[in-house]
């Protein structure tokens, strides 16, 4: 079953970037220094999220159709492990790294493992279409989209019962949770993100960043937060400490996922809507280059 | 050309979904169907292509060697526009609408309670990392449970009330294929649906699966005079072994309708294999004997409202008894 050589021929172990190709089942490797295709895979149908172990020694792709959680070695770039899960679309660890959230946006349903053996311990409906997911960072609570009920959810992790569901906005996306233990929610319906209450989920304040705020990726110092505007096509640049939004910059094809080169002078976000990552130069603000890769390109990850 | 092709596709689907459609979606307040609109206008391009496609490749087949050919026809202006509703997406949005919650409910629901269909690759360990060859294993399944409900479309009646729409076209040409009832549409959609779920075809998949089938079936509907040799008409159904299928005689005894002939939809195998396999030369006349005239040379509408009453009529005869069905009553009514 571990079938190595599903994509044990690209060299992915450094300074690549890994893409998720969700409409192709593929993964897609991509030189960060040459910006070029190195190689694209059959990995699993449909392909959504992926994120580094907490050991950072493996990286795990959540295949939902293939209703399987792969890891691959990050040394060899092997496929080492396949665990069955139920149709896995976001996965996230808590910060003390003793649960795993996975997601099922089209059944309904989140799922919490236990962060070491990932064992099932908890499933519980959620309606509708749970989403992105986000934590507190006493690791007690953990906090999802329900893009379907314009909701955010907090879930308990311990006893895996809801805490609060409360109205945020228009088919909210990305969760970012903050140093202070308030919760960031990108609203797709609209264009801005809230900043909601974790006692109770009410919404303190909106900052407007663009059509279609969805997902967040903090820079490595933690002083810019960056917003994505899945309609808009930009990135919003965000003071993490004051949420005053300081620079909008082109990001053209429904952008989704962001992560950072290795030198993190480069913002690497897919474009959902043309086969294609851009990469922006972060001081400058403007578009380096798009490279090619597979349909429907979504979960983002650089080594 | 295949490769120029399909980066056109996506290039189009992509401009289109972002500049108009996202944008659409908005303002409506209906972001969280981006990911299922996207698909479906990748949906209606291929429909697009594949109209084109059967119109180069097969219309001058039809030109070429027709086996039957008419002064006026009306009739198959009413099956051209089956297929643009069904290939550019109208029927096949509908049905995704209606059906996707429900599929999607019993699915979540199923696997509350710890079933998880296995897919192909979990099972058949060696078909991971040939996703063509899984696709290929997934047609011949999918075609296996698709000559079984045909078998049903002509053998239950109510069934058949609806299926004889399909078989009511005496013109037939490479667009009658789509020439269908919704409410068949609706319960093929079900059963493939079940199917796919059953053994475990991602969604994602389905619509290159249903291309594979789309492709043999606008051919197997063409107007030409044309045989795939022995060995060919046993491996793949054709226009000739099709046309034996949809022949006017099977309104008559002893090839009735439930006893009619070929009814494999891409692969003969099955026919043979259930003995409904009949292999001849010859390239009948098409249509249903008893049904003739203005409720088949018809509009799209009024073609799809005559379904409803077919079924209506034959459901009344089913509750009761002494009532004619709806090919009686129109015997009737003819004689």
């Amino acid at each position: 079953m571990l079938a190595a050589g599903v994509w044990c021929a690209a060299p992915a172990t450094a300074k690549n970037a890994v893409i998720l190709n969700s409409d192709d089942d593929s993964v897609s490797i991509i030189d960060t220094a040459s910006y070029k295709e190195v190689s694209r895979s059959y990995i699993g149908r449909a392909p959504h999220h992926l994120m580094l172990t907490p050991d950072g020694q493996r990286l795990i792709v959540a295949v939902a159709g293939g209703n399987q959680l792969i890891f691959i070695e990050r040394a060899s770039g092997q496929v080492v492990q396949r665990l069955e899960a139920s149709d896995p679309y976001q996965i996230g660890f808590s910060p003390d790294a003793k649960w795993l959230v996975a997601t099922s946006l089209r059944l309904d349903r989140i799922d919490i493992y236990d962060g070491k053996d990932y064992r099932l311990v908890h499933r519980l409906p959620a309606r509708r279409t749970p989403s992105h997911i986000g934590f507190s960072p006493d690791s007690s609570t953990a906090y999802v989209t329900l893009q379907g009920s314009n909701s955010l959810m907090a879930i308990d992790l311990a006893s895996g019962k809801p805490v609060w569901n409360a109205p945020v906005g228009p088919q909210p996306a990305g969760v970012q949770v903050r140093p202070s233990g308030t919760v960031l929610v990108g609203i797709m319906g609209s264009d801005h993100i809230v900043e909601v209450d974790p006692k109770d989920g009410k919404v303190l304040r909106r900052i407007q960043t663009g059509r279609g705020a969805h997902n967040f990726l903090l820079s490595r110092d933690g002083k810019v937060l960056y917003v994505t505007n899945r309609v808009a096509g930009s990135i919003a640049a965000l003071d993490a400490e004051t949420l005053t939004v300081t620079a909008v910059m082109a990001a053209p094809g429904g952008p989704d996922d962001m992560a950072w080169s290795p030198d993190g002078e480069e913002l690497w976000v897919t474009g959902r809507w043309r086969a294609s990552v851009n990469v922006i130069d972060r001081a400058a603000g403007t578009l380096k280059a798009t490279i090619p890769v597979g349909r429907s390109p979504h979960g983002i990850f650089v080594w | 050309m295949l490769d120029w092709l399909l980066g056109l596709i996506d290039e189009a689907q992509g401009a289109i979904f972002e500049h108009v459609l996202q944008p659409a979606l908005y303002q409506l307040g209906l972001m969280g169907w981006s990911d299922e609109l996207f698909d479906g206008v990748g949906f209606a391009l291929f429909g697009a292509l594949e109209i084109v496609l059967a119109y180069l490749l097969l219309r001058p087949l039809e030109w070429w060697r027709p086996v039957e050919r008419w002064s006026d026809r009306r009739a198959v202006r009413t099956d051209v526009v089956y297929s643009l509703v069904n290939r550019l997406g109208v029927v096949p949005a509908i049905l995704f609408l209606l059906l996707t919650p429900i599929a999607a409910m019993i699915e979540g629901t199923l696997r509350f309670q710890g079933f998880i269909p296995a897919t192909l690759e979990q099972l058949i360990p060696p078909l991971l990392g040939w996703p063509l060859v899984t696709l290929l294993v997934y047609v011949v399944l999918i075609d296996f449970a698709e000559y079984w409900r045909h078998r049903l479309q002509h053998r239950l009646p109510w069934w058949w009330a609806l299926h004889s729409l399909h078989h009511d076209q005496r013109q037939m040409t490479l667009w009658a294929d789509d020439r269908n009832h919704v409410l068949d549409d609706v319960l093929t959609s079900v059963w493939r649906g079940t199917i796919a779920l059953l053994i475990g075809v991602a969604p994602a998949e389905f619509p290159l699966v249903m291309i594979a089938f789309r492709l043999v079936e606008n051919l197997s509907h063409t107007n030409v005079r044309f045989r795939f040799g022995w060995l060919g008409t046993a491996l793949l159904v054709g226009p000739q072994y099709h046309r034996l299928h949809h022949s006017i005689e099977h309104a008559r005894a002893p090839f009735d309708r439930t006893m009619g002939c070929n009814f494999a939809v891409i692969f003969p195998v099955w026919d043979i294999l259930f003995g409904t396999w009949r292999r001849n030369r010859e390239f009948p006349r098409t249509g249903v004997a008893e049904l003739a005239g203005a409720s088949v040379r018809c509009g799209y509408l009024r073609h799809q409202l005559e379904g409803l009453r077919r079924l209506g009529a034959e459901l009344a005869r089913m509750t009761n008894r002494r009532r004619p069905g709806f090919v009686a009553a129109l015997s009737r009514e003819r004689a």
